[in-house]
């Protein structure tokens, strides 16, 4: 709609509003800039031989050399065999857990879902990291006592392989399909189901006649998207990929970038990376159809009642179990390594000898290895990322949800693209525009290059969100405001502000949560002066100081849930009237 | 009060232009209450909100109190936190983290005209007052039930004693029983207040009942403005008679200066330039006697009968045509009678078909 543009000195008289289609057009042309610099350096560095800025002819190059090699070929289907199995893995926990959750009377419902949060806080290489101390063939606690205890030559379980990255990388997924698949399940009208069960249909046949059918362009949609983002990640393929010499494609980006020795190639991570953005776009091309697909099931009615439990009878505790081994391998078990690792001064199994040496003296220590300016530049990304990302959303969602401007639907897409970039591909591209162009972007090597690549990541998440809370806010409140005589700002201070403020506050928090955890990103555009405390913990990892890596490891998950316990506690209140 | 000049509106969607309005004209006059009634989509609530000053129209001319307050040819738009109106909206819009008190009060301190806090309290109160609602000021909008959500936005809407209230089908979220009584409170509301009012619904029987007008709409344009009873007694034209009320619609011919129907032929005042009409008679207006074969009167037989309580409603079979007949109270007439029936040639209304 028009806002009132007029100027006070005519109050009566007004211009058609162009101011709004001039802000939008703005505002999409930012968008464009920060969304399609970093994608058109992965374009430029793939066709450019030599330093990022030495300029020079474009060349194929770098195609020929990345794929007339055959070891190119053995990557691509280690990648594709490792984001295979990490789809399966995550599947077969979050399938049951959403039912489970959102359907059953599972017992400790409650417990469950916060615990599935507390997942995602508790960043994939730590819980790579924990599982190595565990599993790792030589120094995994779990092998050592194999060893003792049967006198094996061979380790009982190694990690190092396929089946052991897809099954760390499974894992961490789950808490994300799960949210995912809950949000397609409550849209599902109950009276869909219910109407079943009165047609004295069964309940495992409505299950499987009704639930299964409507739920399962989401179970598509999650899956494609799964898909999409295994082939991008880069912390189980780093963390476990490389001391057991199997390379996925973003691996292969990392180090063509920052290699361990010689010089840094960006012509052949542009090659790499090149056809890991083609599979990207595609994959995000099929995700929206087939959300869009999807979206001719789900009804949303404005009735709030809670459907009907299922009473799970004599399963409840099978169920239960179900769900506690689930949690025990996401949480419990990687939380409780570290923090014994870190009690200790160096790796060992309980004994009461370890039991002896149990103390404190990591985590007093650990602020000498690291010092201050780690710290002071993850409270900055923590602060200016979330802000960043939330005032471009609540811009863009404005455009997109309360005006008729023609390219609304265009710059929606343009806000949800950076979804289908992976982090490592903008981080390379960004690190790129920053070495060439260092004239116009000088960033390189400052925290500010690693918060901006987090606000354009986020961005897709965050106006997701923000769309969502303003179709919420229906408009005739607004209009309400308006007909009431009170002025645009009063009308946006006073009553769409408040309105929002609970959900744009809860974004805010969880996108400073996702920087706070972040590390590839940072890895990929780090020096010694902007190095975060994730990053830290990753070089103290490569250093082999394993007490220290526990100790602040430990530090990292119990700040992340004290902040968002205690910002949430704080705030249910403030939030009430918006459920 | 309101005068509406040749307004036009239209949307451009990928399928090329859609016209909302094609050219509205209406006046309403000081303390009237006019009622737009049509069926979704035939541009009421546009035209509503174009008065509101929510939508733009693309042409035409909008007063308000003498004042021009939109003219797209003359570049004028006053914009709508600077008319003097009040709206009930469908949804009463009643903010959720504001309380009642609050909700009354916003018009009055944030609103055109500002006032001290002993004025607002006993302006709320009033309002409050005014739709029922006495000491129910620090209830929070979230407890309200939905007819009490109606009467906060009703109090809001005038509490600023604006010359003009609109409303956007205000009953149309309560349930039957509740809407009944909203119906005949919001008449003695706005009769108190003095306000001029355009109220929008689909709900005819809401329209006949509330409005001293009633302009209906279809399609972007007005079809007919007029009291209720004259509305109800002479519809305009066929569409008018479909949506308004009940009636049996009998096509026809016309052959010289009579209209040949399955009923016979009748002399009825036939409208200028057509051959083919559309005869149209009202249920109540359809009478019975059981004697059969009275002289000069049709005869038919009862195909159904359903009874209302305070009305039968039958259906009569004559010659290969079935009429309603609403009968009013008891009737000892049964299915299969045959009866005679007399159809008053000044009950009849012809329109071109």
């Amino acid at each position: 709609m028009s806002i009132a543009t007029d100027a006070a000195a005519a109050p009566s008289v007004d211009i058609k509003p162009s101011g709004t289609g001039l802000f939008a057009g703005g505002l999409t042309a930012l968008l464009l800039v920060m969304v399609g610099a970093p994608l058109a350096m992965i374009v430029l560095m793939s066709l450019r031989t030599g330093f990022p800025g030495e300029g020079g002819p474009l060349t194929l190059a770098n195609f020929a050399a990345v794929y007339s090699h055959p070891g190119t070929y053995k990557v691509l289907a280690n990648t594709l065999l490792f984001a295979s199995g990490t789809v399966v893995v995550t599947l077969i926990f979050a399938v049951p857990l959403v039912w489970l959750l959102m359907r059953t009377d599972l017992p400790f419902k409650g417990t469950i879902y916060v615990l599935m949060t507390v997942g995602i806080l508790i960043p994939v290489f730590l819980r790579t990291i924990a599982w190595i101390l565990l599993l790792s063939p030589r120094i995994g606690l779990v092998n050592q006592w194999a060893r003792q205890l049967f006198g094996l030559e061979q380790p009982l379980l190694s990690l190092y392989n396929i089946p052991g990255m897809a099954f760390i990388q499974g894992v961490s997924f789950v808490p994300s399909a799960f949210f995912m698949l809950a949000a397609a399940y409550r849209t599902m009208d109950p009276a869909l189901e219910e109407a079943a069960y009165t047609s004295g249909v069964s309940k495992l046949q409505t299950f499987l006649r009704i639930n299964v059918p409507i739920t399962l362009p989401a179970i598509a949609g999650v899956t494609v998207y799964l898909f999409m983002t295994a082939i991008a990640v880069f912390e189980v393929p780093a963390i476990i990929g490389f001391p057991a010499r199997i390379l996925v494609l973003s691996a292969l980006i990392f180090t063509s970038t920052n290699p361990p020795t010689g010089l840094p190639n960006y012509g052949h991570a542009g090659a790499y990376g090149a056809i890991m953005l083609v599979a990207g776009l595609v994959f995000a091309y099929f995700y929206v159809r087939i959300v869009q697909h999807g979206k001719k099931y789900t009804v949303i009615t404005g009735r709030g009642y809670r459907p009907r439990e299922i009473a799970l009878g004599r399963w409840r505790w099978p169920a239960l179990a179900f769900a506690l081994i689930y949690l025990s391998m996401e949480v419990f078990i990687p939380f409780l390594v570290l923090v014994w690792v870190s009690l200790l001064p160096h790796l060992q199994l309980p004994s009461a000898e370890a039991f002896a040496q149990i103390s404190l003296d990591n985590f007093e220590h650990i602020f000498d290895h690291v010092g201050a300016l780690p710290f002071i530049n993850t409270a900055v990304l923590m602060f200016a990322v979330p802000t960043a990302t939330m005032i471009f959303s609540v811009l863009v969602s404005w455009v997109v949800v309360r005006t008729n401007v023609s390219f609304r639907g265009s710059l929606d897409t343009l806000a949800f693209l950076p979804h289908a970039l992976p982090g490592i591909l903008l981080a390379v591209g960004l690190a790129y525009l920053g070495l060439a162009y260092r004239n116009y972007f000088p960033v390189y090597g400052t925290i500010a290059i690693i918060a901006i690549a987090h606000t354009i990541t986020w961005i897709a998440y965050g106006t997701r969100t923000t769309n969502s809370i303003m179709i919420q806010v229906h408009r005739e409140l607004e209009e309400a405001g308006k007909v009431s005589g009170a002025s645009t700002p009063t009308v946006l201070g006073r009553i769409v502000l408040p309105l929002i403020a609970a959900g744009i506050f809860n974004s805010w928090i969880w996108i400073s949560m996702l920087s706070y955890r972040e590390v590839t990103m940072a890895l990929a555009l780090g020096t010694r002066k902007n190095l975060v405390i994730s990053t830290v913990v990753w070089q103290f990892w490569g250093n082999g100081w394993v007490p220290q890596v526990a100790a602040l490891g430990v530090i990292l998950v119990l700040f992340a849930v004290l902040v968002v316990g205690g910002l949430k506690l704080g705030f249910s209140r403030l939030g009430e009237w918006q459920s | 009060m309101i005068k509406i000049r040749g307004l036009k509106k239209w949307f451009d969607t990928r399928r090329g232009r859609v016209d909302a309005l094609r050219g509205i004209d209406l006046a309403i006059a000081e303390k009237e209450f006019f009622v737009l009634l049509g069926p979704s989509g035939c541009g009421k609530t546009t035209t509503l909100r174009c008065v509101a000053g929510l939508e733009r129209p693309d042409a035409g001319e909008l007063e308000i109190a003498g004042r021009i307050v939109n003219s797209p040819e003359r570049r004028i738009y006053v914009a709508t936190e600077k008319r003097d109106i009040g709206m009930v909206f469908q949804s009463y819009a009643i903010w959720p983290h504001m309380n009642v008190f609050q909700n009354v009060a916003f018009p009055l301190i944030r609103g055109r005209k500002r006032f001290g806090r002993e004025v607002v309290a006993e302006k709320v109160k009033r309002a409050l007052h005014l739709v029922h609602l006495d000491g129910l000021e620090d209830r929070p909008a979230t407890d309200l039930s939905g007819g009490q959500q109606q009467r906060v936005a009703m109090a809001r809407a005038v509490v600023t004693e604006p010359k003009i209230l609109l409303m956007d089908e205000p009953l149309s979220n309560l349930d039957a029983r509740l809407r009944e009584q909203m119906r005949v409170e919001l008449k003695k509301i706005t009769r108190a207040v003095g306000v001029t009012t355009l109220y929008v619904t689909h709900d005819q029987a809401e329209a006949l009942s509330l409005g001293d007008r009633v302009c209906v709409m279809h399609g972007g344009e007005v079809l007919q403005t007029a009291a209720p009873d004259e509305v109800y007694a002479r519809p305009a034209n066929l569409f008018v008679a479909e949506f308004v009320g009940e009636m049996n619609f009998i096509k026809g011919k016309v052959a010289s200066g009579r209209i040949e129907c399955p009923l016979g032929v009748l002399s009825l005042p036939v409208p200028a330039a057509s051959d083919a009409v559309t005869l149209a008679i009202r249920p109540e207006h359809v009478r019975i006697s059981a004697s059969d074969g009275a002289s000069g009167a049709l005869v038919g037989t009862i195909a159904s009968k359903n009874y209302l309580g305070d009305a039968a409603l039958l259906e009569i079979e004559i010659n290969g045509v079935t009429l309603l007949a609403k009968l009013a109270g008891d009737t000892d007439i049964t299915v299969g009678q045959k009866t005679s029936v007399i159809l008053p040639p000044e009950r009849w209304r012809v329109f071109p078909s």
